[in-house]
């Protein structure tokens, strides 16, 4: 067990190392942290929002935007890399599991994304305690209420964000282990994605009582419990700005059910690659 | 374990992360804003979608209501309606566009339809008038939605009542908009007095009094400056009403 586990790791860490040194990782989190910084100058463009609203909006909007391209893209080229390579001949040939291998890919991305959405938040933080404070003094001047924000409310964002990039993760690993092509990945991997985000209709519509048929039901059904909500971790404002709104169970069962699809991806996707040909 | 078996549970494990997951969305779904699907058809692809797919829906909203605005200029009635009611779809919680968007349908849509048809001179006024009173309508629709999903806003319901009065000349409509508006918290101290003066107006001057009475001396009395706007406008009503001298406020320290 312990040998297995210091295999995977052993994967885990060179994943990592060579997906942190990758142009593009760079690129996104440069991107994205170019949005959080420039959210504070675009909030003349807003109408009727609290200040941090706007800012805390368009910050977790570039986080879920790039982080699932980041999820999406890298999973992919970091699986693939290896195929195309004839690495992972090399790696399959020496006492490693195929799943160890997955396995391995897995944690070393999703340590890349927590490293993504780590800074960002920090970046983040440190831009609404900042305007918060000019905003306090504003406040102070014209008789009015201070806005807050909660700092544990934005570390909770942070683990859920972390906890639906590892679950595009795992969906990408899923579909790259029986896929031929790195395109053929990115294109059904971006397609869950949406799917993921929208799945929370078909969830409302089988909650409300109408008069649908069996079989639009049972699809329904299937397509509500296959297809992960993706909706459920994009809770950030409530979360940061009125952390009462929500349950710390609500935030804490949203997790478990990520890391209940995570590994139920993962399952998956080391079923599917244990038949691959390489 | 067979190969078959391992898919087996392979698949019962993400059936039931999809159970478990059902459980939690209903925890967290509260704290996501409602989306009006509906609203959002007609104007679906045009970066729409972001907002829908979980991010930037801030953003996003108020890159469709400044696309609206642009539609506004052109008085584009159909484009404009949809750009606003996607923004109001997009971020239902925020005030601002709820109303400017019952402020629009309700008042300027029924001037471009009248400018549509000929101008002022060649629509008769009963159509004019019914124009303005569908128009109203629309908007007070608008209106009532926005005080559905802001959870009761008192500037809504305040707008809604101004709308009732000014276009449908239902001053008992808009009173009861206005009696909502000063059951909400955040009310503006004008609120009360928006209520009486629309019920006198309705011709239930006693009504209007007694209510209004009530409201100063439980409520508005009790502010710092005792509200002496709302108790000139009660001895107004008193003079006009002929209340006995012994039946009227007692006169205040404060009051000339």
């Amino acid at each position: 067990m312990n040998a297995s586990l210091a295999r995977t790791g052993w994967i885990a860490r060179v994943t990592f190392l060579e997906a942190i040194r990758q142009r593009f990782f760079a690129f996104l989190i440069v991107l994205s942290a170019a949005m959080v910084v420039s959210s504070v100058s675009l909030r003349f463009m807003d109408f009727g929002h609290s200040e941090l609203k706007f800012v805390v909006d368009f910050a977790f909007g570039g986080m879920f935007l790039f982080g699932s391209v980041l999820a999406l893209v890298m999973t992919a080229q970091l699986f693939f890399a290896e195929i195309d390579n004839r690495t992972a001949l090399t790696l399959l040939a020496k006492p490693l599991s195929r799943t160890e291998f997955l396995l391995g890919k897995f944690l070393g991305a999703w340590a890349v994304l927590g490293i993504f959405v780590g800074v960002l938040v920090c970046l983040l933080g440190v831009i609404l305690w900042g305007r918060a404070q000019e905003l306090a003094v504003l406040a102070a001047e014209s008789g009015r209420v201070a806005p807050e924000f909660s700092l544990t409310g934005l570390t909770s964002f942070a683990l859920l964000q972390w906890f639906r990039l590892g679950v595009v993760a795992a969906m990408v690993l899923m579909v790259s282990a029986i896929a031929r092509t790195f395109l053929f990945t990115v294109i059904v991997g971006s397609m869950m994605i949406v799917a993921g985000q929208l799945q929370w209709l078909a969830q409302e519509a089988l909650l409300k009582p109408t008069n649908q048929g069996l079989l639009t039901k049972s699809l329904l059904w299937v397509a509500s419990r296959v297809i992960p909500n993706l909706q459920m971790f994009n809770i950030g404002d409530t979360l940061v700005l009125d952390p009462s709104a929500i349950s710390g169970e609500a935030v804490l069962s949203a997790t478990g059910a990520g890391a209940l699809y995570l590994f139920a991806f993962l399952f998956l996707a080391s079923l599917g690659f244990q038949r691959r040909e390489i | 374990m067979r190969p078959w078996g391992s898919w087996l549970a392979a698949l019962l494990l993400l059936l039931g992360a999809g159970v478990y997951s059902e459980t939690a969305w209903k925890g967290v779904r509260q704290a996501v804003p409602e989306i009006g699907r509906k609203d959002l058809e007609p104007t679906l692809g045009q970066g729409v979608l972001l907002g829908i797919l979980g991010g930037m829906r801030t953003v996003v909203a108020d890159a469709t209501w400044i696309r609206s605005y642009v539609l506004w200029e052109r008085r584009d009635r159909a484009g404009c309606e949809a750009m606003m009611r996607t923004a109001c779809a997009l971020d239902p919680r925020t005030r601002f566009f709820w109303e400017n968007t019952g402020y629009t349908i309700g008042y300027d849509f029924a001037h471009w339809e009248i400018r549509r048809r000929g101008g002022y001179l060649k629509v008769s006024p009963e159509i004019q008038n019914s124009i303005f009173q569908r128009y109203a309508k629309m908007g007070l629709e608008v209106f009532e939605q926005g005080v559905e999903h802001t959870g009761g806003n008192a500037g809504i319901l305040i707008s809604a009542g101004q709308l009732a009065e000014i276009k449908l000349k239902d001053n008992l409509l808009a009173a009861q908009y206005y009696l909502r508006a000063t059951q909400v918290k955040n009310v503006p101290w004008f609120a009360y007095w928006m209520c009486a003066r629309a019920r006198w107006e309705a011709g239930e001057q006693v009504g209007a009094y007694r209510w209004y009475r009530a409201q100063w001396v439980g409520v508005l009395s009790r502010e710092a400056d005792g509200s002496p706007d709302d108790l000139e406008r009660l001895r107004f009503m008193e003079t006009e009403l002929k209340v006995p001298t012994m039946q009227r406020i007692p006169k205040q320290s404060w009051e000339s």
